[in-house]
């Protein structure tokens, strides 16, 4: 089964165009398939007969699954690429790559890796974890998401003790250097969150308003406050958005203690502002320009870091106008700012597109809690907030 | 010279009577009869007065056992068929089993209990009940599998201190067969690599060795090295060497050929599981006897017991998981 | 069977007198020591079971006499006045069933199973009729060993007269024609079931022929006849007349336990002859023999009393078996003994 598009893992047999015994002509079509983005067909690799299908009609077949043996002339193969133990190969369907009397003559694996995938075909990854190698990994400290591109040749594609060990060994023919335990840290809670299914929406503000209230204020908030609090103040008419799903139950915040991201070196700080929704915005400037630069002397407080309800993060920072960030393990929410940018807005009145300070506001969050409709909802009122920048 | 499983359990009595005065053979038909299976022919006529033939009261058999020993000599009881052990289990469980630990007192009986299927046998000639006497506290239960252990372990039994429930394996009395008796032997509680492997330890005792053994064989051909671990005696349990063996192999596979319900089997996968959890790359499995009484036609009896071709299946599966 | 003889005159000097008297002392003995133990049930210092031999004192202490050092002594539940006569002390006795650690048993085992195997006298298994092959076993070791004259008794009641052990251990002894001595206290019950459950023939002394073994049978009240009778069956098992069959007749004048009242003794049997108290019945024939006086009588009594309370006060302040100090080992061969290892949780 050939690679019919990038990620296609498997194909569906759909009709055979030419049956056992015809000769065929060399990129002749021999199969339709279908796999979940389109219908076309397999073609014949070279000339010869149809000596065997080996698939049958509305059944799924790997990427690299053999479908089938076109007998050729020596010279036909040699054509096509083929050498001739490949052709020894063909005809041997069962016979394993591996030489060497050890390895089990019958075990059904699959290849380790086909050609032109970003991740092997049939690498379930780590589906199911023996105890041994459960243990070797808990060793190593390693988790089952490193093991998401390692191919399995146990039973069920599972990633044996073997197949794992030939994978660390190849990792040492790389280059290899020591994550820093704030990328550790990071990793590890960026794994435990992605076990929620996460979802964004997001939509464009105009920040005219916004930068018109900012000129005039002293000291100046930064853009990242002004959704904060924005963020406070929605969250305080309604805070449910931002409860916890535990079991089958929804634990709503006490109060509205925010995060905001602070980027450091090999990771990112979250300091908290507690109770965000009872301080007006001039007054959180100092303490919101205090914890940034405590965040990056690395000297933040304990009681300032942890138990925030929400996170903001200025993603614009960066000059990105779009991101989906994802929530921490322990929030639902995750509201991202992008960058300011001029673009053309259609004014009405004038009839005609005028240019604008505008940026992408984004909300990403746990889809168990809430739903696209209410994540809207509480987006838009966000940048409701923030277009009376006096209010906040 | 070949010398039989049976001789060499003969031959074994035969030395322990010659060198220590304090020991006797007391059994149903054990006297100038030789014994139901001949193990201890002409040891009546070569020690008089020391191969005595018991009455059919397997109860007073194991009873005068126990007093014999207290009064210190060490007494070998033939029960003539493991499966009648049963009429005498009082004795075996509750009195000498017993009777070291409530007295200091030791009791250093040897009791012989032909085991195991042999076709046509039936339900009540056929039981292997090393799992039964392995639950009780106080006894030794061996199962030796070979010639050389039948000989050298039952030496060792009749030396030690304590109840020895001695398994000997019917179908192995004439079927097997060494070159010569041994003059060395492992100690009692340590098993033995009877083939060394490295994608599957099978964990196996008395006749089940040797359906092992040709289940590794049979699995060559695939590919697979089976290491094959004989217990010898399965109590005490050598947790150790069948330990290592999984720590190699990561897949284990018990087999026996006692019922399953909680008996040697579970004892081993429940040791391995509770202290090698980590050492394992499939959940551990095992293959006994059917749960149902042993069957007397062929047909049944080679289904109800775990035989090469069942071995073979269980292993593969099990490497194949 | 051979009937025993109607009581002859005794005087002062005769050597039943001596008898006589050393069994009721021992009578004494062991029933002043029942009472306590009784006692200390009630009072909730012995834990488990008590189990009395009130009524069963003098076909005891018979056979705890006619047995010599070296001999070989099985008893029953209910046998204190013959294990005191055998040897074992009251140490022994009110160690085991306090619990002490000093005691033969160390706290393994309690009450009525205990004993001292290498002294001859073997801790009972619950199993009724279990002990009498280990007896034979015994007796066997000794003749292959050479060693000639010694005797065992194993001890066993009505009840146990319907087991397989014991027909397969009265067997037994019978082809080897051992000098055992099997004696049946045929108290009347077992725990609660009368003899018309138990067994069918007219007595069960009549058995004997069956075995092809000397029977015997007593009035199990009267302790000049058990003193006889119990001699020659002893002598007899000594001199190598094969296995002996003692039946005697009494009633257990308690419950099995200190935790039975006994409700199903009928009124009858208790006023029958059978429901005599051995004791007083010794006690009133010492008297009326005039053997010795009243006082010294009570003053035996006193004695052992003392004896009886020293022990216990004794016993009491010891200490009880530490469940961190036992091995928890079973086998004599250390190497083989498995231990603990496969019980993590503990």
């Amino acid at each position: 089964m050939p690679q019919l598009g990038e990620s296609i893992a498997e194909a569906t047999i759909v009709s055979f165009l030419v049956r056992e015994g015809d000769v065929v002509e060399v990129d002749q079509d021999l199969f339709e398939v279908e796999t979940n983005k389109a219908t076309m067909t397999v073609t014949s690799p070279c000339r010869g007969r149809v000596a065997q299908f080996l698939v049958q009609p509305s059944q799924s077949y790997v990427v690299g699954a053999i479908l089938g043996y076109v007998e050729a002339t020596r010279e036909e193969a040699a054509r096509a690429g083929f050498d001739t133990s490949m052709i020894t190969a063909a005809a041997q369907p069962n016979a394993s790559n591996e030489s060497g009397p050890a390895e089990p003559k019958e075990v059904q694996g699959v290849q380790p890796t086909v050609r032109g995938l970003p991740v092997p075909a049939h690498a379930q990854g780590a589906s199911y974890m023996s105890p041994r190698l459960k243990a070797r990994m808990a060793e190593l400290g390693l988790h089952a998401a490193d093991l998401a591109g390692v191919a399995g040749s146990g039973a069920g594609g599972r990633v044996t003790i073997q197949d794992f060990e030939r994978f660390i060994a190849s990792l040492e023919k790389q280059k290899i250097s020591p994550a820093s335990s704030m990328r550790v840290a990071v990793a590890d809670a960026m794994r435990r969150s992605w076990t929620r299914p996460i979802a964004s929406v997001g939509l464009p503000m105009a920040l005219d308003a916004l930068f018109a209230h900012r000129r005039q204020a002293d000291p100046k908030p930064g853009p990242a406050l002004y959704a904060l609090r924005a963020l406070a103040l929605a969250l305080a008419e309604n805070s449910a958005p931002a409860g916890r799903l535990v079991g089958n139950k929804i634990v709503h915040p006490s109060a509205i203690d925010l995060g905001f991201a602070v980027e450091a070196t090999d990771g990112v700080f979250v300091p908290v502002i507690r109770k965000a929704d009872q301080k007006r915005l001039e007054n959180l400037v100092t303490p919101y320009n205090q914890l940034i630069a405590l965040a990056h002397q690395r000297k933040l407080p304990l009681e300032d870091t942890g138990g925030a309800i929400a996170v903001v993060t200025n993603f614009g920072t960066f000059g990105l106008t779009w991101a989906t960030p994802i929530p921490m393990p322990e929030q639902t929410l995750v509201l991202g700012l992008g960058a300011a940018r001029m673009a053309p807005r259609w004014d009405e009145a004038q009839g005609q597109f005028v240019p604008a300070m505008e940026a992408n506001l984004t909300l990403s969050f746990d889809h168990r809690v809430l739903d696209g409709g209410a994540a809207g909802r509480l987006l838009s009122r966000v940048a409701e907030l923030m277009s009376t920048p006096e209010k906040l | 010279m070949s010398v039989t499983y049976l001789e060499a359990i003969r031959e074994a009595q035969a030395r322990a009577l010659r060198q220590d005065p304090r020991v006797f053979i007391y059994g149903q038909d054990v006297g100038v009869f030789g014994g139901a299976f001949k193990a201890t022919k002409n040891l009546a006529r070569e020690f008089p007065g020391r191969v005595i033939d018991a009455p059919i009261s397997e109860d007073a058999i194991v009873g005068l056992a126990v007093g014999a020993a207290i009064e210190g000599m060490r007494p070998v009881v033939e029960i003539q068929f493991a499966d009648f052990s049963s009429v005498g289990f009082n004795q075996i469980v509750n009195q000498a089993a017993t009777l070291y630990w409530r007295t200091q007192v030791p009791c250093p009986i040897t009791i012989r209990l032909p085991s195991g299927g042999t076709s046509g046998s039936g339900p009540f000639h056929s039981q292997s009940l090393e799992s039964v006497y392995s639950h009780y506290p106080g006894l030794v239960v061996m199962t030796p599998a070979t010639v050389e252990d039948a000989y050298g372990m039952l030496l060792e039994a009749i030396a030690i201190d304590d109840p020895v429930i001695f398994c000997e394996h019917k179908l192995l009395y004439y079927h097997l067969k060494a070159e010569q008796l041994p003059t060395e032997a492992l100690p009692a509680g340590r098993a033995r690599i009877a083939r060394a492997g490295r994608d599957l330890t099978i964990v196996a005792y008395s006749a089940m060795v040797h359906e092992s053994l040709a289940a590794a064989e049979e699995l060559v051909s695939e590919g697979y090295q089976v290491e094959v671990v004989d217990l010898r005696s399965v109590k005490p349990l050598d947790t150790d060497t069948v330990m290592a063996s999984v720590a190699r192999t990561g897949r284990l596979l018990c087999v026996g050929e006692s019922w399953p319900w909680g008996g040697v089997s579970a004892e081993v996968i429940a040791r391995v599981a509770s202290e090698g959890y980590d050492l394992l790359d499939a959940p551990p499995q095992r293959l006994n006897a059917k749960d149902t009484p042993v069957p007397f036609h062929p047909h049944l009896w080679a289904a109800h017991r775990p035989t090469a071709r069942s071995v073979t299946n269980a292993a593969r599966k099990l490497l194949r998981s | 069977m051979i009937q025993s003889a109607a009581p002859a005159e005794l005087n002062r000097t005769s050597p039943l007198r001596e008898a006589y008297l050393e069994g009721y002392r021992w009578m004494l003995l062991a029933r002043l020591l029942d009472d306590k133990l009784a006692s200390l049930y009630r009072g909730g210092k012995i834990h488990g079971g008590v189990f009395l031999g009130r009524g069963q004192e003098a076909l005891s202490v018979a056979i705890g006499l006619a047995l010599k050092r070296g001999d070989v002594f099985a008893p029953l539940v209910r046998d204190l006045a013959g294990r005191l006569a055998f040897g074992e002390t009251v140490l022994d006795v009110v160690r085991t069933f306090m619990g002490s650690v000093l005691g033969p048993m160390r706290g393994r085992d309690g009450n009525v199973h205990r004993g001292r195997p290498r002294e001859g006298m073997l801790p009972m298994i619950s199993h009724l009729g279990a002990m009498t092959a280990v007896v034979n076993g015994m007796l066997l070791a000794r003749r292959m060993k050479g060693e000639h004259g010694t005797v065992g008794v194993s001890c066993v009641g009505d009840g146990a007269t319907s087991t397989g052990s014991f027909h397969e251990a009265l067997n037994q002894a019978a082809i080897e024609r051992l000098p055992l001595v099997l004696v049946v206290a045929n108290n009347r019950y077992a725990y609660s079931t009368p003899n018309p459950r138990q067994f069918a023939c007219r007595d069960l002394v009549d058995r004997a022929v069956g075995y092809g073994v000397t029977g015997h049978s007593l009035d199990g009240t009267d302790l000049a006849e058990c003193l006889r009778v119990m001699a020659e069956a002893v002598r007899l098992a000594r001199e190598g007349g094969g296995p002996q069959l003692v039946v005697a007749h009494l009633l257990r004048l308690c419950g099995h336990g200190e935790h039975d009242d006994a409700g199903y003794i009928e009124a009858r049997v208790k006023e029958s002859a059978l429901g005599r108290d051995c004791l007083r019945v010794a006690e009133e024939r010492i008297l009326a023999e005039s053997w010795v006086e009243r006082a010294a009588v009570e003053a035996w009594q006193a004695e052992r009393a003392q004896l009886v309370e020293e022990a216990v006060a004794k016993v009491q302040r010891e200490p009880g078996p530490d469940p961190f100090e036992e091995d928890w080992l079973t086998l004599a061969t250390g190497h083989l003994a498995e231990g603990d290892s496969s019980n993590q949780s503990s």
